[in-house]
């Protein structure tokens, strides 16, 4: 994992976001959800100088708590995860840092094209669960 | 979640969020969320499962949305 953050092509920033978190499962309210991001968050930046993060609360464009905003260069281009990435989902917030990473997009051409001619504003949530 | 946040990284006009739905119950429950990956555009839901590229390109830019 090193080795592809690594070979970033441009850095990635994680931004951390806390805020009102909602009530956990029972049985899973042992676990400071906020907490548990951070620490996550931090180990993935300490992995390269490519990668960093800050925390912040409530910060413009996060609509729940805990969240990872995921910024290329410092910007945010819409790209999150809302929760507590672990488990199987680790991997969506890596593979969201080493997308983000890319200066040329891994989609093709057409769908490049596609996109290109969109003219109205999608928000597009996927619903995980981590195992 | 790749491919949604690969759009969102194509385009200005799309934002892609993963929702860790055990985390958000009361919101997945609103959302008949079931099965994962649930994929929910603008806040309506559309299909579950993964798709490949073009078929998730031609689900999204449906003129559903328009």
């Amino acid at each position: 994992m090193r080795e592809l953050l690594d070979a970033l092509e441009r850095p990635v920033e994680l931004l951390v976001a806390h805020g009102p978190e909602e009530t956990p499962l029972p049985g899973a309210r042992d676990i400071d959800f906020g907490a548990e991001t951070e620490r996550v968050v931090e180990e993935i930046a300490s992995l390269s100088d490519k990668v960093s993060y800050r925390v912040e609360i409530e910060p413009a464009g996060a609509e729940r708590y805990p969240a990872v905003l995921v910024l290329p260069e410092g910007e945010d281009v819409g790209i999150r995860y809302d929760g507590l990435p672990w488990g199987y989902e680790l991997s969506s917030l890596l593979g969201a840092v080493l997308e983000a990473g890319r200066r040329t997009s891994s989609l093709s051409a057409e769908s490049l094209e596609r996109l290109a001619r969109l003219d109205r504003d999608l928000a597009i949530d996927v619903f995980v669960t981590p195992t | 979640m790749l491919l949604a946040y690969r759009t969102a990284l194509a385009s200005p006009r799309i934002r892609a969020t993963a929702i860790e739905a055990t985390e958000f119950p009361a919101l997945a429950d609103s959302l008949d969320v079931w099965a994962v990956p649930r994929i929910v555009v603008n806040g309506v839901p559309q299909w579950d499962g993964s798709v490949p590229e073009r078929v998730f390109l031609d689900r999204i830019l449906a003129p559903a949305f328009e």
